[in-house]
């Protein structure tokens, strides 16, 4: 692929470093408006319970205050929720966990509205909250909806009841995961203004402009027509800024349209972590039949997860849980049963990997034990169960081509040296040393649960002097959207990098693309260019064929220029813009690409649960320190199949960056919440790798191109995180020779499994 | 920034980026927010606020510090350099254009902070290890890049053997 390409495949320097080295680049948290207002949210310091009073006064006493605004002057719709509609903008009457806003404190300062927001005063008649999913589950009656279950997803395929009486053996286990803050280092923020003709602008850090165009429009009362979403630079996501900005965007613009000023909200870092989602912590449920020779016949799998006091996308965190629940291998037998249940802490939302990374524990801690009950290779039993082409995964999807997954175990095993370097439970002094390995899938784009939206677009726009602007639906969050972007579209025309310009997202100028989520940006935007791409390509060919008097079959487009193949005479692309204009030929071309349709029933979880799916392989070493019981990750090497790369640095930097943030999960990133209040609210002590904990990693790309990829990509942001944490899992587990079910590994745990000490499979 | 009903005021006389700056501040005012608010340089960030991050990173005459940890009002008579004064004239640094050749910035917030740490460690060391370059740049947290690029962008830049 790479060979006839001029830009895929090959290393792109990102297009917007520059100005963010030289601090020009303008974040949410730069901009300044004229005659701007600050807000902040007034939020409930009570876990469940229903407002009684809120009283102002001493609020009102603060100098620069403007307003506080409360939930009966929102002209819309009193809702939030991105798919169920159980959040409101601003609470009434119950609050469901510390955090869930009240109102808004509206000043001529921060500080003012900061000072504001502490002194409503509000009293509450408190409830009896739920922090655990054991305490919600057993719940029955003040229950925080409707009932306390967010959401359920189901799969059944086969007899597993049978396959189970068939197996040599059976092998179960329960685990654990915690949640996790994502810790992006831009706080959430948001600006609105209202414009002369009515029009509201939001701009903000954020990753769904049309999520939160949708919000405003919905709490205004207005058309989508009347809102316009503008994305700022922004400072880190990781899903963080999938849901939440929604709320943000619809509360400054519910107050700039009141006041009728711009009006600014960030949020402080303390609060951000309190107020916003997070991780969804699971407990998971592992019974698997195996034969003899190493062959799975069935499982049985029960997923709970946390959801906190809003459902906002536990629902597709749940349904891609669910489908992903036994990795990449074959399960001919399989019951899974996933639920999601409402508690009175903050809601669980969007966070990369989207209940994948929790899945990825349980199967690959499962490989690892069924390997030892079997005194089998941990390797050999993944590679004789591995997904393979025209295999059926354990929703019945039959896959049709690209499945790597093979070969990014043998490619993680080479690059490491698996074979020759095993270091099982080698110990020097108080260190003890060890290695796991941990395979994993992840499925393209939304799936079958959103499909209805699963589509995206670019506009493509030719400039007269032969500049390119090209306008897309997805967003920069620091991934290197942009930059690939305009990877893609130079090498879509044939056109000099340098010529093309990336717009930052705007609503204005492509319609309705869906989330920039799922590792789906190179998937669905690529595949956009192409087809914006096979619009302007024949009339670029007929204009070069005008200019250099031959026929437009003759014409070949490339490196810049239009090239008659029969005289090899050339014409520049600058030249032939020019000549567009001239001529009065269209000159602008819309792209949009749709995830094609997917079979799926959701009553039996069997079907088309994805249109594609990515594979990786991470081998993880580890030093315990059985002193402190502090791990030391002290390499990663990861193998990767997400199709064709496009920008092979990118793909490494987003593979560094994921086995970073799985490391801090792993290990040290550990929330804890003392009655629904969040106490490590900021980093002296929630714990984030730094330059000293993050591992060196080693990554190859197993290119295995999709044919529905743009010239055969697949999505590589979220597989980048999932199979780390797992692979250091059981790098610990052979380290100590002690079996593990849950994270993060802190070192007071670590210390307690090296005081068990005694390797144990089966039941923790 | 902090809220006080009465907040006391202080004349200021400070140097950033060559350029001598006088200002009436309130004595609570910490640096970031003078940088930030009062002179709109607004390339160091507020990640923390608790000194841990290393986002807000500043030269205090000739030195790197958190200035989010430090009063404007304790700045007085000093020079202090942001990462807007350390390309002027439009010329990015060697160590500015290794961070865009090793791929080493990717949503760019913690950038400014971690180009000032590493500006300041190659000038105390020509030709640091990896190792060094790890241990002093410990005080930069960064979410997006796992750190390893930018390790390698330190190191390409001491390559080049050139004052940065």
């Amino acid at each position: 692929m790479t060979s006839t390409t001029q830009y895929i495949g090959k290393p792109f320097k990102n297009v917007d470093a520059e100005d963010k080295l030289t601090g020009a680049t303008k974040y949410i948290t730069d901009m300044r408006f004229d005659n701007m207002a600050w807000a902040y949210p007034i939020f409930s310091t009570v876990p469940f319970g229903a407002v009684r009073q809120i009283d102002l006064k001493a609020a009102r006493s603060v100098p620069g205050y403007i307003d506080v605004i409360l939930a009966e002057r929102i002209p819309g719709e009193n809702q939030v929720g991105v798919i169920v509609e159980d959040q409101p903008l601003l609470a009434g009457k119950t609050v469901r966990f510390i955090g869930d806003v009240i109102g808004i404190a509206v000043a001529e300062t921060a500080a003012a509205a900061h000072r504001i927001a502490k002194l409503v005063e509000i009293t509450y008649t408190e409830y009896e909250p739920y922090f655990s999913i054991a305490e919600s589950e057993s719940a029955t009656s003040q229950f925080i909806h409707e009932t306390n279950i967010a959401c359920s997803h189901r799969i059944l395929k086969g007899d597993p009841a049978a396959a189970f009486r068939k197996s040599d053996l059976i092998v179960e286990a329960e685990f654990s995961t915690g949640s996790q803050e994502h810790f992006y280092l831009e706080p959430q923020g948001c600006v609105a203004f209202p414009e002369k003709d009515g029009q509201i602008v939001v701009m903000g850090s954020l990753q769904c402009p049309y999520y939160v165009q949708k919000a405003v429009a919905r709490a205004l009362g207005r058309p989508l027509d009347g809102v316009r979403v503008i994305q700022a630079p922004t400072g880190g996501a990781f899903g963080g800024k999938e849901d939440v900005p929604s709320e943000l965007g619809a509360r400054v613009a519910l107050a700039a349209s009141l006041i009728n000023r711009p009006v600014k909200m960030i949020y402080k870092r303390s609060d951000d972590i309190q107020i916003t989602s997070k991780r969804h912590a699971f407990s998971m449920r592992y019974k698997v039949g195996v034969m003899r020779d190493g062959t799975l016949q069935a499982a049985e799998i029960t997923l709970q997860s946390n959801a906190g006091a809003y459902a906002t996308l536990s629902s597709v965190v749940s349904y891609r849980s669910t489908m992903q629940s036994m990795g990449p291998y074959v399960v001919p037998n399989i019951r899974v049963n996933s639920t999601a249940y409402y508690t009175n802490l903050p809601p669980a939302g969007a966070f990369r990997g989207f209940g994948s990374p929790q899945v990825a524990f349980g199967h690959e801690r499962m490989m690892d034990l069924i390997a030892d009950r079997l005194d089998m290779d941990p390797v050999r039993l993944r590679l004789k169960n591995v997904l393979k082409v025209d295999a059926k995964t354990i929703t019945g999807q039959q896959l049709s081509a690209s499945v790597g997954a093979e070969e990014t175990i043998r490619q993680a095993c080479r690059i490491s040296s698996w074979e020759t370097n095993q270091a099982t439970g080698s110990t020097d002094g108080r260190y003890r040393y060890g290695q796991g390995i941990a395979a994993s899938i992840y499925g393209n784009c939304l799936g079958a649960a959103g499909w209805h939206m699963d589509g995206a677009g670019v506009n493509i726009s030719i400039q007269r002097d032969g500049t390119v602007k090209v306008a897309f639906g997805l967003a920069e969050m620091g991934q290197g959207a942009l930059t690939v972007v305009a990877q893609m579209t130079a090498e879509a025309l044939g056109i000099d990098h340098r010529r093309v310009v990336v717009l930052l997202t705007d609503t204005n100028s492509v319609p309705d693309s869906g989330p920039s989520v799922a590792s789906r940006n190179v998937v669905m935007t690529g595949n956009a260019i192409r087809d914006a791409a096979s619009k302007l390509l024949p009339i670029l060919k007929a204009a070069a064929a005008e200019l250099l008097g031959c026929g437009a079959d003759d014409v070949t487009i490339g490196s810049d220029l239009a090239t008659d193949s029969k005289t090899g005479t050339e014409v520049g692309f600058a030249e032939l813009a020019d000549y567009l204009y001239r001529g009065n030929q269209p000159t602008e071309m819309r792209g949009w690409w749709h995830v094609p349709q997917l079979d799926f029933d959701p009553d039996t979880g069997q079907g088309e649960a994805y249109f594609t799916y990515s594979y990786a392989t991470h081998v993880a070493r580890v030093q315990v320190d059985t002193l402190t019981g502090q791990v030391q990750v002290r390499g990663v090497w990861a193998a990767h199949d997400a199709g064709t790369v496009i920008n092979p640095a990118g793909l490494e930097g987003q593979v560094e960056g994921g086995v970073a943030q799985a490391t801090g999960w792993a290990l040290t990133e550990n929330i804890l919440v003392d009655r629904g209040q969040i106490i490590t609210s900021n980093l002296s002590t929630y714990l984030l790798p730094t330059a000293l904990d993050a591992p060196p990693v080693e990554t190859v790309a197993v290119e295995d191109p999709d044919p529905r990829g743009p010239w055969g990509a697949k999505g590589v942001g979220e597989p980048a995180f999932i199979p780390a944490a797992p692979a250091i899992a059981n790098a610990i587990s052979n380290a100590l020779g002690v079996e593990v079910y849950e994270l993060p590994l802190t070192p007071p745990k670590v210390l307690q499994l090296l005081e068990e000490q005694e390797p144990t499979a089966g039941m923790p | 920034m902090i809220y006080l009903d009465t907040p006391e005021y202080f004349d200021l006389e400070v140097t950033v980026n060559g350029q001598r700056h006088k200002h009436r501040v309130p004595t609570h005012l910490r640096l970031l927010d003078f940088l930030r608010d009062t002179l709109d340089l607004t390339g160091a960030k507020e990640t923390c606020g608790e000194g841990e991050c290393g986002a807000c990173t500043v030269f205090l005459d000739g030195q790197t510090v958190n200035s989010c940890l430090v009063l404007a009002v304790e700045t007085h008579g000093s020079e202090i350099i942001t990462i807007e004064g350390l390309s002027q004239g439009g010329t990015l640094s060697d160590l500015q254009q290794a961070f865009i050749d090793e791929h080493g910035v990717q949503c760019g917030y913690c950038t400014p902070g971690i180009v000032l740490s590493a500006t300041q460690l190659l000038r105390e060391e020509k030709h640091p290890t990896r190792e060094r370059i790890r241990f002093e740049l410990a005080g930069n947290i960064c979410r997006c890049t796992g750190y390893q690029k930018i390790f390698s962008a330190v190191a390409n830049a001491a390559c080049k053997h050139r004052e940065v």
